[in-house]
């Protein structure tokens, strides 16, 4: 698992949390979550995280709002966090490109199943 | 018979109003040889006077009434009948009890008015029939959301519709009589392109002539951009000279955004509740410990047929990109042959897992070029699941092919399945087009290879098809070494993103 363990996952769709962290948590993750944008940023500055998967389309802070809150010149930074954003938001190709120099990966959820998750998670180095 | 029956009718009357002096004559002369004395005579005379008078003159008289009566009776109900005829009553006369001349002349009179009568429904009803016609034909004019006019000889407006007016902002009574040069002035580059070609072309023959893109100008100075077609008409009854239609295409546009815009949001929206479906098959598929044979043969149905839906969503979705120019291209530079024996490895696996046979077929090797590598192995992964539809287990060989051909690089999937029928090839790569035959057989959207041609074409390539029914099919895509894009907008790979269809990871291969 090369060190990567504890999960922050910032998403307002309660059955789509659960049904991912149901099948990290079989897999040996540790999952916190937030339900809004404005929770995940403040969960994400009191505690290191390995990882954050990242909804974009969320009541209180978007997911880009939450990104440029963490990664953005006034935020921490977090180098030792990766963020994914897992969304079922189509960005066009500028919105996409402008995100990848914040975020470490961009996934559909509609695309993937959860035990495909844990699998590009334990890939992650 | 009725003339017969007047003839005796009047003779009695002469005989006996004529009979009536003759007797009184006879009568005194009958007196006098009687009496023979004068005075007594005289006296007689006079006391002869008044009973001779009541006998004869009050009868003849009376006689004369009658028969002037029953002289004008007949000629007054004729003057009654032609004055309703004069009135414009047609309908039968019914001159009651005519007979003789004067039944004649009713009954001829009755046939004129019948025939007059028919004369004028006749023409009455064609009137209507004109009328509804016209009501029609201005019905069908004012519906239609093309812009009509009608130019008279002398090329001045005798007809402009509703649409005619909205789209240009003018009423009808504002163009009426006017020169269509002045107020409908279609321009291509400054020039009035249409209305000199009704000035040159104009003669005895009929023509059509078709013009794309003609700019006009609304009255509020707006520029509205239109497709014209015109009809000279020189044998027009009407005095029309020529027919305008113009058809919006600033509207066409609009309601073509509109569709496009509807396909992105459902596919967007739509994915949501798939995300559930999909996952929670998934934790079923892999958290379920007693299913049963068939319960297992279910669950991977129904996995299955969300996948289907997933594809089906994002290649909907895609097309809609396609459309707006906006489908995600990340060209970098792509070492063709190490793309091709990387993923040939996922496609082997996907034909034998099939239970068809697979060959790739590459040269020693290959020059580097510009490409999306994500966007070819859509286009690969297209050909070869086509293939493998077409294809039977056991029997079933897919072949991928790549060489080297002049500046270009051409890679193909050869199949030995069904074929195509070769009235389908034109259509393969058009949008939603599925072939008839195959419906049945295979469960595409018919969307794969008109993506797969929009991504060739975005690398400046071509894609086309080759079959024989019965033998099987050849899909080949080519595209150029030196690719068309500038060199600013290559990503260097070796940054290493990983990009699946729909999704990156950086520094991590996502398939």
């Amino acid at each position: 698992m090369a060190g990567l363990r504890t999960i922050l996952f910032i998403e307002d769709d309660k059955p789509i949390s659960e049904m991912y962290t149901r099948t990290l948590e079989r897999n040996g993750y540790v999952v916190d979550f937030a339900y809004n944008g404005a929770e995940g940023i403040q969960k994400a500055n009191q505690k290191h995280y390995d990882l954050i998967l990242l909804d974009i389309m969320m009541p209180e802070k978007s997911g880009i709002e939450v990104l440029q809150d963490l990664r953005g010149e006034d935020g921490l930074g977090h180098p030792d966090t990766k963020i994914i954003i897992l969304t079922n938001l189509a960005q066009d190709k500028t919105s996409q490109e402008a995100l990848k120099s914040q975020a470490d990966g961009y996934i559909i959820k509609a695309d993937i199943v959860p035990s495909q998750l844990v699998e590009i998670i334990g890939n992650l180095r | 018979m009725q003339s017969t029956r007047f003839k005796r009718q009047t003779l009695a009357l002469f005989f006996i109003v004529s009979l009536v002096p003759a007797l009184v004559v006879a009568a005194i002369w009958y007196v006098d040889t009687q009496l023979g004395d004068t005075n007594s005579l005289i006296v007689d005379i006079h006391s002869f006077i008044l009973p001779v008078f009541l006998i004869g003159v009050v009868p003849a008289l009376l006689l004369s009434f009658a028969f002037a009566e029953l002289l004008a009776r007949p000629v007054r109900r004729l003057h009654a009948a032609v004055q309703r005829l004069a009135q414009g009553n047609y309908q039968k006369l019914d001159i009651p009890n005519s007979s003789g001349e004067f039944g004649e002349i009713a009954v001829a009179l009755d046939q004129v008015a019948t025939q007059l009568s028919q004369t004028i429904s006749a023409a009455a009803s064609e009137t209507a029939l004109i009328e509804s016609e016209r009501n029609k034909l201005r019905g069908v004019l004012n519906s239609m959301t093309d812009g009509v006019f009608a130019l008279d000889r002398d090329g001045r407006i005798i007809l402009f519709n509703k649409a005619a007016s909205e789209l240009t902002g003018r009423s009808i009574a504002e163009v009426a009589g006017q020169l269509a040069e002045k107020v409908m002035p279609f321009r291509q580059g400054g020039e009035l392109v249409m209305t000199r070609w009704l000035a040159t072309e104009a003669g005895p023959d009929q023509k059509i002539g078709h013009w794309r893109n003609l700019e006009l100008y609304r009255a509020n100075g707006e520029s509205l951009y239109v497709d014209v077609q015109a009809i000279l008409l020189p044998q027009d009854p009407n005095g029309i000279s020529a027919l305008v239609t113009f058809h919006d295409l600033t509207k066409t546009q609009q309601l073509e955004e509109m569709k496009i815009d509807f396909v992105a949001l459902a596919a967007h929206e739509l994915r949501t509740p798939l995300t559930e479906v999909k996952g929670y098959l998934d934790l079923l598929a892999h958290e379920a410990t007693r299913l049963s044979k068939a319960d297992r043969e279910f669950l991977n149905r129904a996995i299955d047929g969300a996948n289907q839906l997933g594809e089906l969503m994002n290649n909907l979705l895609n097309v809609a990109r396609i459309e707006h120019g906006e489908l995600n291209y990340h060209p970098g530079h792509l070492d063709y042959l190490d793309f091709i024996q990387e993923n040939s490895r996922v496609y082997e696996l996907l034909v034998t897992g099939k239970d068809r046979q697979f060959e790739l077929k590459i040269p020693a090797n290959l020059p580097t070029i510009t490409a999306d590598d994500s966007g070819l192995r859509e286009v690969i992964s297209n050909l070869i699941l086509n293939a493998i539809a077409h294809t039977a287990p056991q029997t079933g060989k897919v072949t991928l092919q790549v060489k080297r051909h002049r500046d270009e690089i051409e890679t193909s999937v050869i199949d030995n399945g069904t074929g195509i029928p070769s009235s389908a090839i034109p259509h393969l790569f058009t949008k939603f087009y599925r072939v008839e035959e195959m419906k049945a057989a295979t469960r595409g959207t018919g969307l794969g290879l008109y993506i797969s041609r929009s991504i060739i074409e975005a690398h400046g390539g071509h894609i086309w098809a080759e079959s024989e029914e019965g033998k099987g099919s050849t899909f080949t895509f080519r595209i150029p070494v030196r690719a068309l894009v500038t060199q600013a907008n290559v990503t260097d790979n070796t940054t290493k993103i990983t990009r699946g269809a729909h999704g990156w990871i950086k520094n991590n291969p996502l398939h």
